[in-house]
């Protein structure tokens, strides 16, 4: 997730995250439009980058429709043209990335004593890149112990000149000028070299941002977003005052310190395919977990789960490849489903659905901060649990106790005393079984609440105060940036292409990792030339999630499933608004074909060589709003090879045709 | 006597409806009923595509051609602007709905009971779960007569073959709260209070900004003000319009 | 069936069996239309094709509204033909004087209860529009002056009107003696009581051409005075109205008389001259209403707003051009149908009771082209066209009010001359009982 500071910033991209819907996985994102307002109100632009213009378009300023799948060359061209036009933000780069850094003939970075290199132009020679004084270089070549050495930066600034915009304008279906006056935009905006004070701390400023969510989520994704990534990092806008947040804290992530220690081992594996060669880095995709469940030894697992619990999850209508979904699933020999609904997922698969509450129970805590404030808050149950259902932490506490593992030293509640970082004051005992609300007024108490959760259940929200500047500011947090250097070239990735090419693993798994991003053409280009079309799949802010079709106040604003469709292509196949067509999608790499039928709505605010398709739908048995709503975008997805990323994330594009019915 | 008054402020809808939602629960507006309405526009072709978003309540106007063509004087204009229907007096002849040029009234051309979403008689389940409740839909404390007038015509009491249309809340400005659209807009597009008092927050947007009326030539004299956007046009149109109920 | 020696004048009391047959078909028509409606009553108006227009795109007014439009326009015939007989003397259209006035009061009763079939709380209605009765309203034009005062008007006209013959019909035995006393109500027949007589039906029948000009102009301000309605909001909705009253009644009364004409006893009275007339009247009243046509189209075609064109367009080339084009052309050839016969001088019965029976159609057409299209697609902002498809009930409900209509006027000739006694009649009646 990639947000902008937007209490300070000027020019925002709105990259394929749709900031009326205001999704996300934390509360704050809830107050994104209200944040984007103000923003604008103090002089800020936008640019919406998305095949659609989706429901932010009115507030933004221009809109750029990419073709689906190619944001990667959008953003190398950008990176292009920033490089080209001279604005890169030296200092940042220089002093907290690795872009100084020497790297060899062999792609690897070279390191004297596990130190790496750079190269010092106030001595002309090569020198850690630590040493105190040392005036690394950018650009260049150089020999170091006889061989040829280049700074990163420069190893990307030749990777990136054939990426121009004339080149981009072609694979992205937009103008070269717009591309370059968008570069322009961002360059102009980036205002390199600025600072301003904020609270009385001096922070460097670059009020340009990139707002994108789920971008990961295409095969070419997760370069993807590291191209855009980069492209702030050249801008020097990361962590910088109205500029580009990655998360909320400067702290190294756990997940940081693992990437140069991950390991690609030989099977057998898990069904995640964790450390595998073929998704050493892994997102967990359940939509892979299934594909290795219809034929594990062909992935090289052998220890298959007996039972799995789905938790107010829906993979059946959300996962991509319904079809391989349920056919994976159904070979778990158990499975529980814990929801709130009857989802198409419960009723497919579960042995056992284990009814939950979904307002009725405690929850949490939440982060409800918004980068400026920090909060917390508590979902608290609003009357007694509907029907047979329960707050989760109930059934969980029940499973664990008919599985022994309640109690003890190790058992569940010794967990939560840990996982709820509890003073010793209030920790759980671990021979009785807790009431959920004490639960949670012990953790409250040993946040310094002496009122326990009597405090959220007066206040809703404790607020915990101000985030200083140092704090937000990746910059003039302490250390800055947590200490680590931002990885513009990500050396770790060639090791373990090598490993996975070591270990035998097919190019189509290890073809993307590469330690800077490279353009290739999506595998679904190769699908035959009547899929002419790109299907492309959103979120309805009337429902969010599958649940919401049920409810009939929101369903009723959007009843039924539909096409969305530009109305010069419709035209040209004889469709009109409301007719039902046939939309087949096609996969590149097995020839396997997929249809739905259903009902097309025309719009002027989507390219004319794409559809699109509202998730959220798919027929829940037997309710009476949702029998007939219309099929699922899943049902025309698919997984595997050529449709997930290098980290096994799951593509939710694909071409497909369409045909009146 | 204050002057009430509604703004919306177009360049803050995100056209997410859930003021649509608001007003129903609010006034628990049966199947298809939309006091309040949110037209989401499209104009121009691709790729110089422009969208909008219009929040559609009732205007309340001062020359309100459904005050005046009422032949029972059920639809009636109170001095505070509030423009209403006495759903006691109302013979449902319909005749403010095809005078109103902004299409604000929902007609109830059945028993409205049976159009509140979910079966609540029939249904055994629902019997079960609901038993001794009573259904979301009744609201007895708009079952009372409202103003200084003293008559039935709030929001949640719906009546077979008389006419609805949003009243501003009048349950809810009578308590000193907002109308509910108002209060639950998340990113504050809607502003509500007396013209009158200089200081109201209807007061001070409409002096800090440029504002419209709808349909301003036919001479309703809304009290409804657009701040920083623009009337539709010949060109604008919906896309994804709401029809309401099952759909098609 | 009578028993008696010399039957009573024009048919009155004889039932026979084509009569029967008829008031059968009738009273099932009737009956359907009273299932229907009470169907409707239990169910609400949701049982016919009406909705909200804007979101739901429906037409809240459609065949209901029409049809009482339609009503009220045939009932200006009537009371205009009677009153155009004291007024201006036109001795040789006396025969069909009662059947107008009766057609005027049918008719009347017809279009209030069709307001009331229309209402979404009908009993409510009845009561509201009395006591809360708005002038302010065009509304109130419509229902309170027309059934108030109009109706009451043209029951007491016909009651006075009636009373001459009510005390000759006396004269005889017959089992519905004591009605007509009851009717004639002391009227001697004198020459002083025939003088005042002659002089109240004068001045009543003057003192209704206003009321009725006033009724059938608000009842076009209904439409007229919408300014947010594209395609009603016009200064000749009320001109285009009482033109087309006079057509629909016209024609009405052109078929009445054609048919009394060929089936009553001493039918033959109702002369070719009256049907020359009618003619006449429906040829002078065609051209005008084509005249206030052609002007509302050439205005909007002109200079109409981006909407009123957009419906103009509908009607003369869209999907709503086939009912447009069929009414104009019933008018129109109901037009040639009477200029022919008007320039070569000969007349035809026949002829003049089709261009009768066209003008309805016209009639009928425009309304529902008045009521449905600007509903469905004169919206001022852009919500999505919509669309209206009567349900049986309401053409049930239409159906078995004119079936009620038309029982109506054939009882009432059964039980009273539907055609003015004339004083050579009565003669030689006294000569016969001498």
């Amino acid at each position: 997730m990639l947000h902008p500071d937007y209490r300070h910033t000027r020019y925002v991209l709105h990259w394929g995250y749709n900031l009326t819907n205001a999704g996300g996985n934390k509360l704050c994102w809830i107050t994104y439009p209200r944040q984007w307002l103000e923003a604008k109100a103090n002089g800020a632009r936008a640019v919406v980058i998305d095949p659609r213009l989706h429901g932010v378009g009115p507030h933004t300023d221009d809109w750029l429709p990419v073709r689906p799948g190619s944001d990667l060359a959008l953003a190398l061209a950008l990176c292009h043209e920033v490089i080209s036009q001279g604005a890169i933000d030296v200092e940042y780069l220089t002093r907290y990335t690795n872009a100084p850094f020497l790297v060899g003939e062999n792609g690897r970075f070279v390191r004297a004593e596990g130190k790496e290199l750079v190269w010092d132009t106030a001595t002309g020679a090569a020198a850690p890149f630590d040493q105190p004084g040392v005036r690394p270089a950018l650009e260049g070549s150089f020999v170091v112990g006889g061989a040829r050495v280049r700074p990163a930066f420069q190893v990307l600034k030749e990777h990136l000149s054939r990426y121009s915009a004339e080149w981009a304008a072609d694979i992205c279906g937009v103008p070269a000028t717009a591309i370059r006056r968008l570069a322009a935009d961002l360059v102009e905006n980036a205002r390199i070299g600025a600072t301003t004070v904020v609270d009385g701390v001096a922070v460097p400023y670059r009020p340009v941002a990139i707002h994108t969510y789920h971008m990961a989520q295409q095969e070419l994704g997760f370069q993807t977003v590291r191209a855009m990534l980069i492209l702030m990092m050249l801008l020097g806008a990361v962590g910088a005052v109205g500029g580009q947040q990655i998360d909320f804290t400067w702290t190294i992530h756990a997940n940081f310190a693992k990437w140069d220690t991950i390991q690609v081992k030989d099977p057998p594996y898990n069904v995640w395919l964790e450390s595998s060669k073929y998704f050493p880095l892994n997102s967990n995709n359940s939509a892979v977990v299934a594909m290795v469940l219809q034929d594990p030894q062909r992935w090289g697992v052998e220890t298959l789960p007996e039972v799995m619990i789905v938790h107010m999850t829906n993979p059946v209508l959300a996962f991509g490849s319904q079809k391989d979904i349920i056919d994976g699933f159904k070979r778990i020999p158990f499975i529980a489903v814990i929801d709130a609904w009857l989802s198409k997922t419960a009723d497919l698969l579960a042995d056992v659905v284990l009814p939950a509450a979904t307002l009725e129970k405690y929850e949490g805590p939440s982060s409800a901060g918004d980068l400026y404030l920090d909060a917390v808050a508590v979902r608290l149950p609003i009357m007694e649990p509907l029907g047979e259902s329960r707050g989760e932490i109930d059934i969980y506490l029940d499973l664990c106790e008919k599985l022994g593992l309640l109690f003890g030293t190790d058992g569940y509640l010794a967990r939560i005393n840990q996982a709820l970082n509890l003073k010793d004051a209030y920790r759980l005992p671990l021979d009785r079984r807790p009431a959920v609300r004490d639960i949670f007024d012990r953790w409250a108490r040993s946040q310094g609440l002496d009122e326990g959760i009597a405090y959220f259940e007066r206040n809703g929200v404790w607020v915990k105060g101000k985030v200083p500047p140092t704090s937000r500011y990746g910059y003039v947090t302490s250390p800055p940036f947590g200490g680590v250097r931002h990885r513009l070239y990500g050396e770790s990735l060639l090791r373990l292409r090598e490993e996975m090419r070591a270990k035998g693993a097919d190019e189509v798994f290890w073809r993307d990792y590469t330690p800077l991003p490279e353009w290739r053409p999506p595998t679904m280009e190769r699908s035959p030339a009547q899929y002419d079309l790109y299907l492309v799949t959103f979120k309805l802010i009337e429902f969010k999630q599958a649940r919401g079709t049920q409810l009939p106040l929101v369903a009723e604003l959007a009843p039924r499933q539909r096409l969305w469709m530009n109305p010069a292509t419709a035209q040209a196949r004889g469709i009109r608004e409301g007719d039902e067509v046939w939309v087949e999608s096609h996969n590149a790499v097995t020839g396997e074909t997929k249809r739905i039928k259903v009902r097309v709505t025309l719009t002027q605010a989507i390219r004319p060589d794409t559809v699109g398709l509202p998730h959220h739908y798919g027929e829940t048995a037997r309710h009476p709003w949702t029998v007939g709503q219309g099929a699922a975008a899943a049902e025309l997805l698919f997984t595997g090879p050529g449709y997930v990323a290098n980290t096994a994330d799951q593509s939710f594009h694909t071409k497909v045709r369409v045909f009146k019915a | 006597m204050p002057r009430y008054a509604m703004t919306i402020d177009l360049s803050r809808c995100m056209g997410c409806r859930a003021c649509m939602e608001a007003c129903k629960v609010e006034n628990a507006t049966p199947e298809a009923h939309f006091w309040m309405y949110v037209f989401r526009f499209e104009e121009g072709e691709y790729p110089n595509t422009r969208l909008s978003y219009l929040p559609r309540p009732c205007q309340h106007c001062d020359n309100a051609p459904c005050v005046k063509v009422c032949p029972v004087g059920a639809r009636y204009k109170r001095e505070d602007g509030f423009v209403l229907t006495d759903f006691q007096r109302c013979i449902g002849c319909r005749y403010c709905e095809v005078a109103c040029p902004y299409g604000v009234n929902y007609f109830h051309w059945k028993e409205p009971r049976k159009a509140q979403y979910v079966d609540w008689g029939q249904d055994q389940g629902t019997r079960q779960r609901a038993a001794g409740q009573s259904p979301p839909w009744r609201k007895p404390e708009h079952e009372q007569r409202h103003g200084s007038e003293r008559r039935l015509t709030v929001g949640a009491v719906h009546v077979k073959g008389v006419m609805g249309k949003c009243t501003f809340c009048v349950q809810r400005v009578e308590k000193g709260l907002e109308p509910a659209c108002v209060a639950n807009c998340p990113v504050r597009v809607f502003e509500f209070g007396d013209l009158d008092d200089p200081e109201s927050p209807v007061s001070r947007r409409l002096k800090q900004s440029p504002h419209f009326r709808l349909l301003e030539e036919v001479g309703t004299q809304p009290r409804v003000f657009y701040l920083n956007g623009a009337p539709p046009s010949a060109e604008t149109r919906q896309f994804y319009p709401v029809k309401g109920g099952k759909g098609a | 069936m009578t028993t008696r020696a010399s039957a009573l004048p024009y048919g009155v009391g004889r039932i026979g069996r084509g009569a029967v047959a008829l008031m059968v078909l009738l009273l099932l028509v009737a009956a359907v239309g009273v299932i229907a409606y009470v169907h409707q009553f239990r169910q609400g108006l949701i049982v016919t094709g009406l909705r909200d227009w804007g979101t739901l795109g429906g037409a809240p007014w459609g065949v209901y509204i029409a049809f009482d439009v339609y009503f009220v326009g045939v009932s200006f015939a009537g009371i205009t033909v009677a009153a155009l007989i004291r007024l201006l003397n036109l001795q040789h259209l006396r025969p069909i004087s009662r059947m107008a006035e009766l057609l005027t009061i049918v008719s009347l009763m017809l279009a209030g209860v069709t307001i009331l079939a229309d209402l979404g709380q009908p009993l409510r209605g009845i009561v509201n529009l009395f006591r809360y009765a708005r002038p302010q309203s065009p509304f109130f034009g419509t229902f309170s002056l027309v059934i108030s005062g109009y109706l009451f008007a043209s029951l007491v006209y016909f009651y006075l009107a009636g009373r001459r013959d009510a005390y000759l019909m006396a004269q005889q035995p017959s089992p519905l003696r004591g009605f007509y006393r009851l009717w004639a109500a002391g009227y001697r027949d004198t020459p002083a009581q025939r003088r005042r007589h002659e002089r109240v039906s004068f001045w009543l029948a003057l003192g209704i051409i206003p009321l009725l000009i006033t009724a059938h102009s608000t009842l076009g301000l209904v439409f007229g005075l919408m300014s947010g309605r594209p395609g009603w909001f016009s200064a000749l909705q009320a001109p285009g109205f009482v033109v087309m009253a006079g057509l629909s009644g016209i024609g009405h009364i052109a078929v009445l008389a054609a048919i009394y004409r060929r089936f009553l006893p001493g039918g033959e009275r109702i002369d070719r001259l009256v049907f020359r007339w009618l003619g006449m009247f429906l040829l002078i009243l065609g051209l005008t209403y084509v005249y206030f046509t052609l002007m509302e189209l050439l205005t909007t075609g002109y200079a109409g707003t981006h909407k009123e064109q957009e419906l103009a367009r509908l009607l003369l080339l869209g999907r709503y051009a086939p009912y447009f084009w069929v009414a104009m052309g019933a008018l129109a050839l109901a037009i040639a149908l009477n200029a022919w016969q008007a320039f070569t001088g000969r007349w035809s019965i026949a002829l003049v009771v089709a261009s009768g029976v066209l003008v309805n159609i016209t009639a009928i057409g425009k309304r529902l082209l008045i009521v449905t299209p600007s509903l469905t697609h004169g919206a001022l902002l852009p919500y999505e066209p919509g669309a209206y498809v009567p349900t049986w009930v309401e053409v049930a409900i239409i159906l078995g009010l004119m079936a009620f209509g038309a029982l109506a006027i054939l009882l009432f000739g059964k039980v009273f001359p539907i055609i003015e006694l004339a004083p050579e009649t009565e003669r030689e009646r006294k000569e016969a009982l001498a």
